[in-house]
């Protein structure tokens, strides 16, 4: 397990919540969503525990988190209470856990999260409070264009949002070395890791009759 | 009563308004008709941007997010079309996603492009407010068509207290026919 952190950020958070958990976590979505309870599409994740955990260590409980459709781990890393998180999955609605507290935004549109991330950051500048925006993407979104006009902002106005890129080298069931031909260089600037995904893109690998 | 001397009136007393902010292109500086109306709101209010329609809104959005009230300025309709992602998918969805937690107060401002005395052809005069209006759900949607409207629909997209955003059209031709 390898995360790239750049060097201008330093740990402020102690996180209790352990791999074991993460993964029964969403072992619990995926039985409810076999079962035919979950009326809503999931994205679940698996074998990112250890690098989330480690980059939550930079995140202080203040912070903005804006996340892509995957966000179940990054929620409860986060704070938001796995009680409630579970029940808004329940209700179909894992793509979007949005809550005012802690501050937290998903999004199931590509790159969607972006500009909303930049406003934001913007608007703690504005008020000089100590706090920050974090943004993860993934490495298609990384690709696009809305993406780098968005780095660019932020770094010419020296914004307060961190980014961090999730390499599974997949848009849905695109590779995104077969469209792109060649990946763009990861600045030095953003924490970056990768990983292989452990479930599908969608669902939970098995046919549900629901 | 005049339709531009009633949008410079709108803009002023937002401007008076300790949390809000003006966005766009020709914001801090002269450059198309709504710029003319903006000229006495104070500079450290006004923001000025690059040309990324969809990251403006984005922006607009995330800064409400933070409490501020946020005037977003699109100078012509065919422009504003290209940040629909952000209106349709985000702003427009955002309480509904968060159960209401989430209410960002944005006005937007979108012009539609005279045809007299210059007709300025079919990418600066189209006009989307029906299209607008049958795709949006939550985001308030207002066409000004008479002066007197105009003070009102800003003040209202100001104080309603269920924060839902509003889109309000102007027409740049009614800034010298109206």
């Amino acid at each position: 397990m390898k995360v790239y952190i750049p060097s201008h950020l330093k740990k402020i958070r102690d996180v209790k919540t352990t791999p074991t958990e993460l993964i029964a976590f969403e072992e619990k979505v995926a039985e409810h969503y076999e079962n035919g309870s979950i009326r809503g599409p999931i994205h679940l994740a698996k074998n990112n525990e250890e690098h989330l955990i480690q980059i939550f260590k930079y995140i202080d409980k203040e912070d903005w988190v804006f996340v892509p459709w995957r966000n179940h781990y990054q929620a409860i890393l986060h704070g938001v209470s796995k009680d409630k998180l579970f029940k808004s999955i329940c209700e179909g609605n894992s793509m979007h856990t949005n809550n005012i507290s802690p501050n937290f935004y998903s999004s199931s549109i590509v790159g969607g999260i972006i500009p909303l991330a930049v406003g934001v950051a913007m608007a703690l500048k504005r008020k000089n409070l100590n706090k920050k925006v974090w943004c993860f993407v993934g490495d298609m979104t990384m690709e696009t264009g809305g993406f780098y006009e968005a780095y660019k902002y932020c770094k010419n106005f020296d914004l307060p949002l961190e980014w961090v890129i999730e390499d599974n080298n997949m848009s849905v069931h695109t590779p995104t070395i077969m469209a792109w031909s060649k990946k763009q260089e990861i600045p030095d600037d953003v924490i970056y890791y990768e990983y292989t995904m452990g479930y599908p893109h969608h669902g939970t690998g098995k046919w549900v009759n629901f | 009563m005049k339709y531009k001397e009633e949008l410079i009136k709108a803009m002023n007393w937002l401007g008076e308004k300790e949390d809000v902010l003006f966005l766009g292109q020709a914001c801090k500086v002269s450059g198309h008709s709504i710029s003319s109306t903006i000229t006495d709101v104070p500079q450290e209010r006004r923001i000025e941007l690059p040309v990324f329609e969809e990251m403006q809104l984005g922006m607009s959005t995330g800064l409400a997010l933070e409490g501020f009230t946020t005037v977003t300025i699109y100078p012509r309709f065919d422009f504003f079309i290209l940040a629909c992602n952000q209106l349709v998918n985000h702003l427009d969805k955002m309480q509904e996603m968060s159960k209401g937690d989430m209410r960002p107060r944005v006005i937007i401002r979108v012009s539609v492009g005279s045809k007299q005395p210059l007709d300025a052809g079919p990418q600066h005069t189209q006009n989307h407010t029906e299209a607008f209006r049958k795709m949006l759900t939550n985001v308030n949607v207002i066409e000004l068509l008479e002066p007197e409207q105009i003070f009102p629909a800003f003040k209202e997209a100001y104080e309603r207290e269920d924060n839902r955003p509003t889109l309000i059209v102007e027409h740049g031709e009614f800034y010298v026919t109206k």
